[in-house]
């Protein structure tokens, strides 16, 4: 399945999602992360993204690892975090 | 003595050739082949810049793009799209360490938007910072920035706006729905503002560029001794145009 989300990140910018994910297993099959946010270094939301796959659409569980991969890759965001990011892919599902 | 930076003027360059040289240049300064340097620039043909994270085929309308002449380029900074038609646009290039930069991301961006406020009120117009990353007159934003950090060295570009057209503007963004299209010109219309509504003329690229070569130099203590790009600075923006910024696969990325 495919689905969409536009969100702004309270006191921040606008994510856009682009989500493929497995009805099945609700798990993440690909997923896009596009906005006017900032991120430091940029090429690390590619590395966000491709870690993203396969993690069950579950709240709890996409943001711990959205927050894992923000520490272990040195991610620094500005206008957008992980809770927004959550937020937004969680939205595709509604 | 005060320290001296490089400035640069490059005029009316497509909007590959632009993206190109700030990249250039953070090369070579990264390299310490050049001084710190401020440029001021503009671009012909009009051009629309996206941010680095931004889908270019969501934001951009490329038909009507192509039908109005209109050139379009993927940043390597994040942030929005901006429609470059009238307008100065500034880059300053600078080594992470420098004293003069904070090491906060966030308060570099403010302090860097210094320089383009003390520009402005040397063109008699009042301004101030909002973060993230604008600068507004009268509530309303004159100049957008964007920056980022590579090879240990900052680059920051950013807008000051002369004029603006949010009709033309409105014409080549995407909107997500059509039906609010009015409603956004509408809303961006008071949200933005540009140097000649705010003094009632138009100021020459000139005038504008030595107000901010001012403002950067008061900002930063400095001197800008104008020169020019290096040899090893124009192969390889000759590379990164070709490359990066006018290469469909950098541009349709994402």
């Amino acid at each position: 399945m495919n689905s969409k989300s536009i969100y702004k990140i309270p006191g921040g910018k606008l994510v856009k999602i682009s989500l493929e994910y497995d009805e099945n297993n609700n798990t993440i099959s690909s997923v896009k992360i596009t906005g006017d946010f900032f991120a430091y270094p940029e090429e690390a939301i590619e590395t966000l993204e491709n870690s993203l796959k396969n993690t069950e659409i579950k709240k709890e569980i996409v943001l711990k690892k959205i927050n894992s991969l923000i520490s272990s890759n040195n991610i620094e965001f500005i206008g957008l975090n992980a809770e927004g990011i959550t937020e937004a892919i969680m939205r595709c599902l509604q | 003595m005060k320290e001296q930076w490089r400035y640069l003027i490059t005029n009316n360059l497509s909007a590959a050739k632009n993206m190109a040289i700030d990249r250039a240049v953070l090369v070579a300064n990264s390299e310490e082949k050049v001084p710190p340097t401020v440029r001021f620039y503009t671009w012909s043909p009009p051009a629309i810049s996206i941010g680095y994270f931004q889908s270019l085929s969501e934001e951009v309308d490329l038909e009507k793009c192509k039908k109005l002449g209109v050139e379009y380029v993927r940043r390597i900074t994040g942030g929005g799209a901006v429609f470059h038609e009238e307008e100065l646009t500034y880059s300053i290039v600078i080594p992470e360490s420098h004293s003069e930069i904070p090491k906060n991301i966030m308060d570099s961006y403010a302090r860097i938007c210094g320089a383009v406020i003390k520009g402005l009120k040397n063109l008699e117009i009042e301004s101030k910072y909002a973060p993230i990353n604008d600068i507004i007159s009268g509530g309303k934003k004159i100049s957008g920035n964007a920056q980022t950090r590579k090879l240990k060295t900052v680059l920051q570009h950013g807008t000051v706006l002369m004029d603006v057209d949010v009709e033309k503007m409105f014409s080549i963004l995407r909107v997500p729905n059509e039906k609010i299209r009015d409603k956004m010109i509408s809303d961006v219309k008071q949200r933005v503002t540009s140097v000649k509504h705010l003094l009632g003329n138009t100021v020459s690229f000139e005038k504008a560029a030595s107000a901010m070569k001012r403002g950067f130099e008061g900002e930063f203590d400095i001197e800008l001794i104008p020169g020019e790009l290096t040899d090893y600075e124009l192969n390889l923006s000759d590379e990164f145009e070709k490359d990066c910024f006018s290469n469909p696969d950098w541009n349709h990325k994402r």
